[in-house]
């Protein structure tokens, strides 16, 4: 690789070319409009921050075990996680910006956390396949002698 | 009046139903993964997040009359295949050239036998009879929503992986035409989904899916660098407003004079 900025940016395209790809052909057999992927990809979002958010705020009683127990850290994240629970709710709440085909706030909140629970499922057993298909070839290799003397 | 205050209490009922054989066990888990990783509770912890795992995949059975259980079925419906991948990956990978923990050279062909076993079992679960069947003999609606985004982001990882490979490593060409072959060939079954259909659903079912999944992909992974982005602004801005740390004093002459001392003895080898 080049540089670290180029690598990183060549890593990018090779993970979003073939669903790029995918999705063109999509859309060249398309027959149909997908406005519902906006909400998809804004419920998305919100309900992945919120949770993720929530998971690094467990992760700050390890932190602050290093820390002498700051309270300042946690009330940051707090902070931070109810800004994404704020922008949730007015997303929802109003009518046809993120609301799928549920009938009011709670029952799309439900709804993301479960779709989310197969989503990142389904992305943790392809993140299984793949990396496990790397480190099987990595390790498949005969192991190259670097000196005589290793024999 | 009484038969609305009667569905009333049945819906009252059945969101308590869901609440306690749905709701409570899935925040169960991450409360005992977390109690097990920090070490406050290790035992306790890894069996609360397992027995609450067990009572998400038996939803569908505990509370029948709610949605969100269909999630529960899928998850054990795929269990299978899934536990099969992960031996196969184990095998493929403790099989090979690894300073620890090796394994006979036949687990790299039994594990690849398994991860194709899988692959199989999962491509029958779309295009035969072993789709999973929810209420009333209807396809569970989590499937199409499974499928996809396990398709798109294992093309993407193993494309990335492969280009990884080469970059970073040396000499890693074949390897990482492997990588490529594995990520074309997933990409392949994406393209058959979107062209036939599958048992129970059709291809522009699948298609109409597709851009779905890319969405909820490029979403979560969006919305979960935003929450990294936001914990490490918040580290950062706790860290830097810190005071720095008071130098120590220099050592007394006593101190210097028992420093020496010691060193003298280690050096000399006087007191031998």
């Amino acid at each position: 690789m080049r540089g670290t900025g180029s690598s990183w940016k060549l890593l990018a395209l090779a993970a979003i070319l073939p669903i790029l790809v995918l999705v063109t052909i999509n859309l060249s057999i398309g027959d149909s409009n997908h406005s519902e992927s906006f909400k998809r990809f804004g419920n998305a979002l919100v309900t992945s921050y919120v949770l993720m958010g929530l998971l690094l705020l467990g992760n700050l009683f390890f932190y602050a075990d290093s820390r002498h127990r700051p309270f300042a850290p946690l009330v940051g994240m707090m902070v931070a996680i109810g800004i994404g629970l704020l922008v949730t709710w007015a997303l929802v709440s109003n009518d046809d910006l993120l609301l799928e085909a549920n009938s009011g706030l709670r029952a799309q909140v439900l709804s993301n956390i479960v779709h989310m629970l197969v989503s990142a499922t389904a992305m943790l057993l392809a993140a299984v396949l793949a990396i496990g298909a790397t480190f099987a070839m990595i390790t498949g290799r005969k192991r190259r002698i670097l000196f005589e003397e290793e024999e | 009046m009484l038969i609305n205050q009667g569905v009333a209490v049945h819906d009252m009922d059945s969101a308590l139903e869901a609440a306690i054989w749905f709701w409570i066990p899935l925040l169960l888990i991450p409360l005992g993964m977390w109690l097990s990783l920090s070490g406050k509770a290790k035992t306790p912890g890894k069996i609360l997040a397992f027995s609450s795992f067990v009572l998400i995949l038996i939803s569908s059975w505990t509370v029948p009359s709610s949605d969100s259980t269909a999630s529960g079925h899928l998850l054990l419906s795929i269990l299978a295949p899934s536990l099969l991948m992960a031996y196969g990956v184990h095998g493929m990978i403790f099989g090979g050239d690894v300073p620890v923990g090796k394994l006979d050279s036949s687990a790299r062909w039994s594990g690849t036998l398994a991860v194709v076993i899988s692959l199989t079992i999962l491509c029958l679960m779309h295009w035969y009879n072993l789709t999973p069947l929810w209420r009333n003999g209807e396809i569970n609606p989590y499937w199409i929503v499974f499928w996809p985004t396990f398709l798109l982001f294992a093309t993407s990882l193993c494309s990335a992986s492969a280009i990884a490979l080469v970059g970073f490593g040396e000499n890693r060409l074949n390897e990482a035409m492997k990588l490529s072959a594995l990520s074309v060939l997933i990409a392949g079954i994406a393209l058959v989904a979107m062209l036939f259909d599958g048992y129970f659903t059709t291809a522009e079912e699948f298609r109409n899916y597709l851009w779905l999944a890319a969405a909820d992909i490029l979403g979560i992974v969006a919305g979960v660098l935003l929450a990294i982005a936001a914990f490490a602004i918040v580290i950062w801005s706790y860290e830097k407003s810190l005071p720095l740390p008071a130098s120590s004093p220099p050592p007394s002459e006593d101190e210097i004079k028992h420093v020496i001392s010691i060193a003298n003895s280690h050096i000399g080898g006087e007191e031998e």
